[in-house]
């Protein structure tokens, strides 16, 4: 090692030294990372921030809370690690982690409490939290969310993309997604907005579903729960057949069609078409109700 | 002192790498009960302890029980009394129910790792899905060959499965990140 190698080596360590001897609690590291590298974020309690830019390096600026150890960067062969370190007691603090990575960078956060934010990133994303928020923007890539419960929001430019997006209690508000969507909620509520959508699978126990947007040439769009009631308002170009089945729950629709009984059984059916029929609709629930409109 | 190990050797970093099958050398329970009476009969008389620290459980036992009973729910509730037959027909499959059992003994506990913000919103969830089961069974009760209720029925305990496994990794999620 060169002696100005060293040199520099020995000025981050006196930094850094400093920075925790002074007991200043932020934190800052610059490391160089692919343009479509793999950036691996995490983070116990506090907030994630996530950005994108044109920059072949991963940036990091933190604010430690009292309680949390360290942070750690590394990289190696592509692959970008962010990692807040607790301590082994349990009884750590927050972080607020700022983050700027190549926009294109396949990018995955793992977050307890912590809320999580991201903008710009275009490549792909996994997003998980247990009881963190989830506030997303769509770059045109897939992704694949997770919160125990916490609430997600999602805000697309109407790029095709695959979203899948799951929580147990959280809610769910999409806007201008577009592509293929599979979401599912136990007792969250699911508001989707789709500006075209290839196919849709939207599930829920007990919370209701709102669909808004329009249905691609041959679009497939599914939507079921137990007790919560379906809301749809989906548009498509080349029409759809539609089967709307209920329990003990109402059918209504924007277009005057009747809903059938099943003779001395309980529960209605609602089966027809719309334009020329090239895509499939079918909404069941067993006591939710469902409001079917082909008009935004 | 990795100069003396043999070959396949492997370090051991966690408790739970070790076989529960192994007995320590000797059993010493005698001398501890033998220590334990002795310390006992040598104490004062045990003073009575105050009322009110009878009279108020702790939060976290109140917290516990209410897991429990939550736990107790869904254990109940996937062996149903008496089940449909598609109850018989999804949850006699060997798969489901070892992964189910596996889930469903440490749920307790993976929910008391829980932040408690999290926990309260996950056990409506719980109870959500047990109000779900039921209501699907007392349905298909009246309508036994409904394929409508067949279905959801049968997404309701996937969704359950879901929802365990999340418990599931969410309590993890802690320690891992």
């Amino acid at each position: 090692m060169g002696f100005s190698r060293l040199a520099a080596a020995m000025t981050v360590l006196f930094a850094s030294a400093a920075a925790c001897a002074s007991g200043d609690k932020t934190f800052e590291r610059q490391v160089p990372a692919e343009a479509h590298g793999v950036v691996d974020i995490s983070n116990v309690n506090g907030t994630v921030v996530v950005s994108g830019w044109d920059r072949p390096e991963v940036s990091v600026r933190a604010e430690l809370s009292e309680g949390v150890e360290r942070v750690d960067v590394s990289t190696d062969h592509g692959r970008t690690t962010v990692k807040v370190v607790q301590p082994h007691s349990g009884h750590g603090g927050e972080a607020d982690l700022h983050v700027q990575i190549p926009k294109d960078s396949e990018l995955t956060v793992s977050a307890v409490s912590a809320d999580v934010a991201t903008a710009g990133v275009t490549g792909v994303q996994r997003l998980n939290t247990v009881s963190g928020d989830i506030t997303a923007e769509l770059g045109g890539s897939d992704l694949e969310l997770k919160s125990v419960s916490g609430n997600v929001k999602l805000k697309g430019h109407g790029q095709p993309a695959r979203l899948h997006v799951s929580t147990v209690s959280g809610d769910v508000h999409l806007e201008h997604g577009a592509g293929e969507l599979e979401a599912g909620t136990v007792s969250g509520t699911l508001v989707v907005s789709l500006d075209s959508a290839r196919s849709v699978r939207a599930r829920s126990t007990s919370g209701d579903v709102h669909f808004e947007g329009k249905l691609a040439r041959g679009a497939d769009f599914d939507a079921t729960s137990v007790s919560g009631d379906l809301n749809v308002r989906a548009s498509a170009d080349a029409g759809y057949a539609y089967e709307v089945s209920t329990f003990s729950g109402d059918i209504s629709n924007c277009f005057n069609a009747t809903p059938s009984e099943h003779g001395h059984l309980p529960g209605h059916t609602l089966q027809g078409t719309r334009g020329d029929g090239a895509g499939h609709l079918r909404l069941k629930t067993m006591s939710g109700d469902v409001q079917l409109c082909d008009r935004k | 002192m990795s100069g003396t190990g043999s070959a396949d050797e492997r370090k051991v970093s966690s408790l739970r790498e070790l076989s529960p099958a192994i007995e320590p050398p000797r059993d010493l329970w005698p001398q501890i009960e033998a220590r334990i009476n002795a310390e006992r009969r040598s104490a004062p008389a045990a003073q009575p302890r105050p009322a009110r620290a009878r009279a108020v459980p702790p939060r976290w036992l109140a917290a516990a029980a209410v897991m429990a009973s939550v736990a107790v729910g869904v254990c109940k509730a996937g062996a149903s009394a008496a089940p449909t037959a598609l109850d018989v027909a999804y949850v006699s499959d060997p798969r489901y129910q070892r992964d189910r059992a596996a889930l469903m003994k440490s749920l307790q506990t993976r929910l008391a790792a829980l932040p408690p913000a999290a926990r309260a919103k996950v056990m409506a969830s719980l109870a959500a899905i047990q109000r779900a089961k039921q209501d699907l069974q007392s349905a298909l009760g009246k309508d036994p060959g409904n394929a409508l209720l067949q279905e959801l029925l049968v997404n309701t305990y996937q969704d359950e499965m879901r929802v365990l496994t999340d418990i599931h990794a969410a309590s993890d999620a802690g320690r891992g990140i």
